[in-house]
C-alpha cells in the first residue's frame, strides 16, 4: 500500500501550494529590507518594546530607513509609545503603515483597533482555541509583514512577544535574519530566562549574532546625584562570551525617558537625566544613540551592510 | 494531508467542497479509478486550524487580499482605512463568516474540472524534485484542461515535455 511519500500530488486540496506563495509573497516584500532585526526578551517587562522604539527612533533621526512590526500581539504598545494614528489605509496591494513623528514606520494589530481593545479572533466556538490560537497570531504576523507597503527599508525591527519560543517562529517565517537583540535586566530572574531564551535560539539563528542590551542598568537620584543599583546585588550583564554574542550596552534607568515613552511624545533630545554606567557619566540618551552605533556597526559587518551612521550623516 | 483508497491503492482526488455549516467543512475525494467517493468532515477546531493556516482548501482563483486573516478574524477590525477597492477585494468580512475564506471560493468544484492522475504518471511526478514539483503539476493540468482532457497519463506528461521544449 502506497504510503504518503509516494503520492505526489495533495489530490486538489492545495493547501501546501498555498502556503508556499504565501512565503514567496513575504519573500517578495522584504526583498527591499536590508536587514531583519527581532528584538525578543525571553522575560516580560524588561522594557523591550521601549528599547525597540528608542533604537528605531535613533537610527531614524541619522537618516536610516527603519520600520517596526510589533509582533506582540497581545501586549501590543508600539502604537501607544510611538503616539501614530490609527486605522492605516488598505489598499489592494497592501495596508500603508503608520509613520512616527521621527519617520519610523509602523504596523501592529493595535492599529486596526480601537483604542483599548483587546485581541480576540472569531470563531464559531472559543472552546478549545488553544489548539489554532497561536497559528493564527504566526498567520498576523506572516500578514503584517508580507501585506504592509514598506518599500525600501535599511532596518525592520521585529519587537517580538516575551517567552522563550518566539524567535524560532519568526525564524519559520522571515528569509534571513541580520541580528537578534536580546533585552535584559540586571537581575537573576531574566538572567536565567534570557539565558534560556538564548540556547534556545542559537541553533535556529545560523552566522546571525546576539546583541544583548541591558535595560535600567542603573539609577541616579536627581536629588542627590548619587548612582543606585535597580537590582541591589545583582550580576548584571556578564554572559559568556562567544563569537556570535556581543554585549550592545546598558541603559540606566530614566524616569523622564519613561515618562515621555508612556506618552507617545518625542522622546529623544529631551534633557534627560544623568547616570553613571562605570565608563565615565552618560545619559540614557547617549546610551541608547550608542547601542544604535554598535547595532549598525554590527549589521555593517553582515553580508549586506546597512549604511554607516557617518555614510547619511 | 492525501486519501488513498486502499482497495485501489490509489491516490484519491478532491471533488467537491461544502460548508461551512456552523463550522464544519465536508470535503469530498473520490478514487479516479474505482470512483468510490469519501467526505472527509472537520469539527469547529480543526476548520479554524485549516483557516488559520490562511488558506482555501481546493485552492483559490481570485488574488488573496492584504491582512486578509486580521481582516476576516479579529474581532472589532475597523476598516476604515479601507478603500472601496480593497473592501471589494477582501470581502470576507462582510459576510461576518470567520470561516467564509476557508472552502474554495466555487464551494463545489464541478466534476470536469478534477483531473484524474494514472498511477503511473503519479510515479513519474513523484521523482521529480520535490521544490518544482507543483509548479509543474500545475502547468501539466493547464495543459490537460486546455486540451479539454480529464485524465493525466504518462502520454500527457510527453506531451507536455515536448511542448515545453523539456
Amino acid at each position: 500500500m502506497k504510503t504518503y511519500h509516494d503520492i505526489a500530488t495533495d489530490g486538489g486540496s492545495d493547501v501546501a501550494g498555498q502556503v508556499r506563495a504565501q512565503e514567496a509573497r513575504l519573500h517578495s516584500r522584504l526583498a527591499d529590507v536590508g536587514h531583519i532585526v527581532a528584538v525578543m526578551s525571553g522575560k516580560g517587562g524588561v522594557g523591550k518594546s521601549a528599547v525597540t522604539v528608542l533604537l528605531a527612533t535613533a537610527l531614524a533621526r541619522s537618516g536610516i530607513r527603519t520600520g517596526i512590526v510589533d509582533a506582540d500581539i497581545n501586549g501590543a504598545s508600539i502604537v501607544e509609545m510611538t503616539g501614530v494614528g490609527r486605522k492605516p489605509d488598505r489598499t489592494s496591494k497592501g495596508v500603508i503603515p503608520a509613520v512616527s513623528a521621527e519617520g519610523v514606520q509602523i504596523m501592529s494589530i493595535d492599529l486596526f483597533l480601537d483604542r483599548g481593545t483587546p485581541v480576540e479572533w472569531n470563531a464559531v466556538t472559543q472552546k478549545s482555541a488553544f489548539t489554532w490560537r497561536a497559528m493564527v497570531e504566526v498567520a498576523a504576523i506572516r500578514e503584517m509583514l508580507a501585506d504592509t507597503l514598506w518599500g525600501p527599508l535599511d532596518i525592520l525591527f521585529v519587537d517580538l512577544p516575551p517567552g522563550t519560543d518566539r524567535l524560532p517562529n519568526l525564524l519559520d517565517l522571515v528569509p534571513e535574519l541580520s541580528v537578534a537583540i536580546v533585552v535584559t535586566i540586571p537581575s537573576r530572574a531574566s538572567r536565567y530566562v534570557v539565558e534560556k531564551s538564548i540556547l534556545l535560539a542559537r541553533p535556529h539563528l545560523g552566522d546571525a549574532p546576539i546583541g544583548i542590551v541591558e535595560n535600567m542598568s542603573e539609577f541616579v537620584c536627581n536629588s542627590c546625584g548619587e548612582v543606585h543599583e535597580m537590582f541591589p546585588g545583582s550580576e548584571g550583564v556578564d554572559f559568556e562570551q562567544d563569537a556570535h554574542l556581543t554585549i550592545l550596552g546598558r541603559i540606566p534607568f530614566d524616569p523622564e525617558l519613561s515618562k515621555r515613552i508612556d506618552s507617545g511624545k518625542n522622546y529623544l533630545g529631551s534633557g534627560t537625566s544623568k547616570s553613571s554606567g562605570g565608563v565615565g557619566v552618560f545619559s540614557a540618551e547617549a546610551a541608547i544613540q550608542s547601542i544604535a552605533e554598535n547595532l549598525n556597526r554590527l549589521l555593517a559587518s553582515r553580508t549586506i551592510p546597512a549604511p554607516t551612521m557617518e555614510e547619511v550623516r | 494531508m492525501k486519501f488513498l483508497c486502499v482497495d485501489c491503492d490509489q491516490a484519491m482526488a478532491l471533488t467537491e467542497t461544502r460548508g461551512p455549516d456552523n463550522g464544519s467543512l465536508t470535503v469530498v475525494f473520490r478514487c479516479p479509478q474505482c470512483h468510490r467517493k469519501i467526505a472527509m468532515l472537520t469539527n469547529s477546531m480543526e476548520t479554524q486550524m485549516v483557516h488559520s493556516l490562511g488558506v482555501s482548501i481546493g485552492g483559490r482563483d481570485s488574488k488573496v487580499p492584504p491582512m486578509e486573516t486580521i481582516q476576516s478574524s479579529l474581532v472589532g477590525y475597523d476598516d476604515a482605512g479601507d478603500t472601496n477597492e480593497s473592501r471589494n477585494d477582501g470581502g470576507q468580512s462582510s459576510t461576518g463568516c470567520p470561516f467564509s475564506a476557508t472552502v474554495a471560493e466555487s464551494g463545489a468544484a464541478p466534476l470536469t474540472d478534477v483531473l484524474e492522475w494514472t498511477p503511473e504518471a503519479e510515479n513519474r511526478m513523484s521523482r521529480i524534485p520535490s521544490f518544482v514539483r507543483s509548479m509543474v503539476q500545475k502547468g501539466v493540468e493547464d495543459y490537460a484542461r486546455n486540451q479539454g482532457e480529464t485524465t493525466v497519463d504518462v502520454e500527457m506528461l510527453e506531451a507536455v515535455r515536448k511542448n515545453f521544449g523539456m
